[in-house]
């Protein structure tokens, strides 16, 4: 690597002004997106500065449970994310979505580190943390809409899931085709992804990597590598959700609970 | 409440039922027992509690209290299951089906407790009540309110359940459907709940009043 170009805070200021742009826009065809626009180039800010100079000293020290603490707090709060714009919640779906995000996204990262990449040692915080970070953005798209589509059809085909089980079906016979559709819409985005990229757009981590100076012929072998860790990912991570999810809207009678769903107030 | 039965050994009994809906009694220490071939009807007012006594018969809906016992044993000694395909529930209106009534019929007729179960003649059933052969590989949203509910019917029946727990099952057909559906059913054993007293009069062998 040759390195990145250096970049000054007048160029990010720069970069900054956009944005204004963006809210001169929202301001013509009062489109009221001011406040909402202001809070999230705060937020894109605030978040990304506090995350460089958290990174900063888990470079440095290097230490696996740093590591290990840095990728669990990323789980939980990846986990948070997927679940804030849900329109139906359930109890004890953060937990269940938590545990789906850290097998699903810390197998394929340790995978990734270990066995593709080969870092030594595996943990090197320079791979395993933005590697476990692109497995979790991709994720949570996944587990989101495959838990949302769970509770939705549980919600509008009670009476189908119900026939089925007055018919003598497992709560898994009823649930299972409630499964398949839902899985079937939590790996639409990561397919599409898969299909596009290279076409449509260099994806973000390859284009870092050339803006960083690497040769290109390498960043898309890396990013080739790191779309197969993010779909494997997604599916592993998305089945989790799901099952559990569905296992838990069931009790011990085989009884669908309808009434374990708890709607959200749409913002 | 019911008058008692001389003791012909009862099929299904329910002793000391309580259920309620969303925190609130709606029903409180029933009991009924059905022997082979009986039709219990179940008549009182909307909202009492009739298709909810269904759907706890069915273990569907949990109940608060009381005991279920079909030939003596309770739901959890014959496993949910095995009791749901002895004891069915066809619901007053059938649910939207993804595809066509056959594909249903393959899919329950796919189940773990029904595979080994004896069963009747599903498209004989159907074409008795006037349903078209055809009908059968239509899409189900094409199908009229009748039509779905002849064929549903047909489905649940021919899987020769012990017990029947129908909800209105003849409310979308016309006159005609209606007498061959109740000429089938006479031979079976229903719990059933209808609004029409004169279908109440002419199908049941004993009545249940709640409210």
């Amino acid at each position: 690597m040759t390195g990145a170009l250096p970049l000054s805070l007048w160029q990010v200021g720069a970069a900054a002004a956009l944005i204004v742009l963006n809210g001169l826009l929202s301001f013509g065809f009062g489109l009221g997106l001011e406040k909402k626009l202001a809070v999230a180039t705060l937020r894109t800010l605030v978040q990304l500065t506090l995350l460089g100079w958290l990174l900063l000293p888990v470079f440095q020290y290097a230490n696996g449970w740093l590591v290990a603490a840095m990728g669990c707090a990323m789980v939980a709060l990846a986990a948070r994310e997927a679940l804030a714009r849900s329109s139906r919640r359930t109890r004890g779906d953060w937990g269940t979505t938590t545990i789906a995000l850290l097998i699903g996204c810390g197998s394929t990262a340790v995978l990734g580190s270990t066995v593709i990449i080969g870092a030594d040692p595996w943990w090197t915080p320079q791979v395993a943390i933005p590697l476990l970070g692109m497995m979790l953005g991709n994720s949570l798209t996944g587990v989101s809409l495959g838990m949302e589509r769970v509770l939705t059809l549980l919600d509008d085909q009670r009476g189908l899931v119900e026939a089925r089980l007055a018919l003598g079906a497992t709560w898994w016979e009823a649930a299972r085709p409630v499964a398949a559709e839902s899985l079937r819409v939590a790996m639409v985005p990561i397919l599409n992804v898969m299909s596009a990229v290279g076409l449509v757009t260099i994806p973000g981590m390859m284009t870092g990597q050339i803006l960083g100076g690497t040769d290109p012929v390498l960043a898309s072998r890396y990013q080739i590598v790191v779309l197969f860790l993010i779909a494997a990912s997604v599916g592993l991570a998305s089945v989790a959700a799901v099952l559990a999810l569905l296992w838990s809207m069931f009790d011990d009678a085989h009884r669908l609970r309808r009434d374990r769903i708890q709607r959200q107030p749409q913002r | 409440m019911t008058p008692s039965m001389p003791e012909t050994s009862p099929l299904l009994r329910a002793e000391g039922l309580a259920i309620n809906v969303g925190g609130r009694r709606l029903l409180s220490d029933l009991s009924l027992t059905l022997a082979p071939t009986d039709h219990l009807v179940v008549v009182g007012p909307s909202g009492v509690g009739k298709s909810s006594l269904l759907r706890v018969l069915a273990t569907l809906d949990p109940f608060a209290a009381g005991e279920l016992r079909l030939n003596g044993r309770t739901p959890a000694e014959h496993g949910i299951p095995q009791w749901r395909r002895q004891v069915t529930y066809v619901a007053s209106t059938p649910p939207p089906l993804p595809s066509t009534a056959r594909d249903w019929l393959t899919a329950i007729a796919a189940l773990s407790a029904q595979r080994s179960a004896p069963v009747g003649d599903a498209f004989a059933l159907a074409s008795d009540w006037g349903v078209a052969p055809e009908l059968w590989d239509q899409p189900w949203s094409r199908l009229s309110g009748g039509e779905r509910q002849r064929l549903a019917l047909a489905v649940a029946v021919s899987r020769r359940p012990l017990v029947l727990l129908l909800d209105e099952p003849t409310a979308n057909l016309d006159p005609v459907s209606v007498e061959r559906v109740e000429a089938t059913l006479s031979q079976r054993t229903c719990v059933w709940v209808t609004h029409d007293p004169r279908q109440a009069d002419r199908v049941a062998s004993r009545h249940l009043e709640l409210g």
